[in-house]
């Protein structure tokens, strides 16, 4: 796993130092990335992938990868965002084996209201009551569901910049798409997402009557 | 997202509310530029319909920030532990 030792990362955070290292001879703190990582990895897998064996298949497989190629990792990024480039990677070649969830498009047009009486002027509760008090496990539940309906490119760049925190241009570089397509992917991936919670709550709360 | 004969109180372009629709989530991460940012802002104080969209893409945005994780399942630290003790 050694590499030149000499070369000084162009990106720091706070895996440098134990990425480099590990570049640089000391093996066994291999393990220390596993723990660091391990939990995030799995439930990356389990937002992705279509159940937690897949889950745990990929985070398993990025790990192998990760070990295989640490050496040559030349810290010109996060060893975060090259993480997950690695595990997007192993996303496409599992989806490529089981046929899960095929890709189609999404288009702005389809999230457009038919006709002005679909179209609610008031705010409704779920949006406008604190987050906290919404967010229960039920509805946490249907919301990781309905992430898994989203056909996989757009659900890919809304679990890496709305779930895992990454930004548009570091989602685009893991991606290796345009930070524009980025954007208008993730835009649609919303509006599918905020439709699916509208009909979650038209469901499943008591209705008052329009006055 | 709306039409001019919805509210009576409600005159604006419609064209307008399309215009903005595809812009609501780069408007919501901050990424639009000054003057988008400023017609979206004044364009919501008149449109209540434009309003609610927004108000619930953000809340839909919040919910995927703020669901949590799960915990990995008992064996699967073990499991990968061996898988990589077992590498060359």
């Amino acid at each position: 796993m050694e590499r030149d030792a000499s070369r000084v990362p162009e990106v720091t955070d706070q895996d440098t130092e134990l990425v480099t290292a590990i570049q640089s001879g000391a093996a066994e703190r291999f393990e220390e990335l596993v723990t660091r990582y391990e939990g995030k990895l799995y439930n990356f897998g389990l937002r992705i992938c279509k159940d937690a064996s897949d889950a745990e298949d990929l985070a398993q497989e990025t790990f192998i990868n990760i070990f295989r190629y640490l050496k040559d990792f030349r810290q010109e990024t996060k060893f975060k965002n090259w993480m997950y480039r690695i595990a997007t990677g192993v996303c496409h070649r599992m989806r490529r084996r089981s046929k899960y969830a095929p890709e189609r498009e999404l288009s702005l047009d389809e999230f457009l209201p038919a006709d002005h009486a679909d179209i609610d002027t008031e705010l409704p509760e779920w949006a406008a009551m604190p987050i906290r008090q919404v967010l229960n496990r039920e509805l946490g539940d249907h919301l990781k569901a309905s992430v898994k309906e989203l056909p996989p490119q757009y659900r890919l760049v809304l679990v890496l910049r709305d779930m895992e925190g990454f930004s548009t241009d570091e989602a685009a570089e893991i991606l290796g798409i345009t930070p524009a397509n980025v954007k208008v992917r993730l835009h649609r991936a919303r509006l599918f997402l905020r439709e699916e919670l509208k009909g979650y709550f038209h469901d499943n709360q008591p209705h008052t009557p329009r006055s | 997202m709306t039409t001019n004969h919805t509210h009576p109180d409600h005159k604006h372009d419609h064209k307008a509310c399309l215009e903005l629709f595809a812009k609501l989530s780069e408007y919501i991460d901050g990424e639009t530029d000054e003057v988008t940012c400023e017609a979206i802002r004044a364009h919501m104080e008149a449109c209540p319909c434009c309003t609610t969209c927004l108000e619930t893409l953000k809340r839909t945005v919040g919910f995927c920030e703020e669901v949590g994780d799960e915990p990995v399942p008992p064996g699967f630290s073990k499991k990968l532990r061996e898988a990589l003790s077992n590498m060359p």
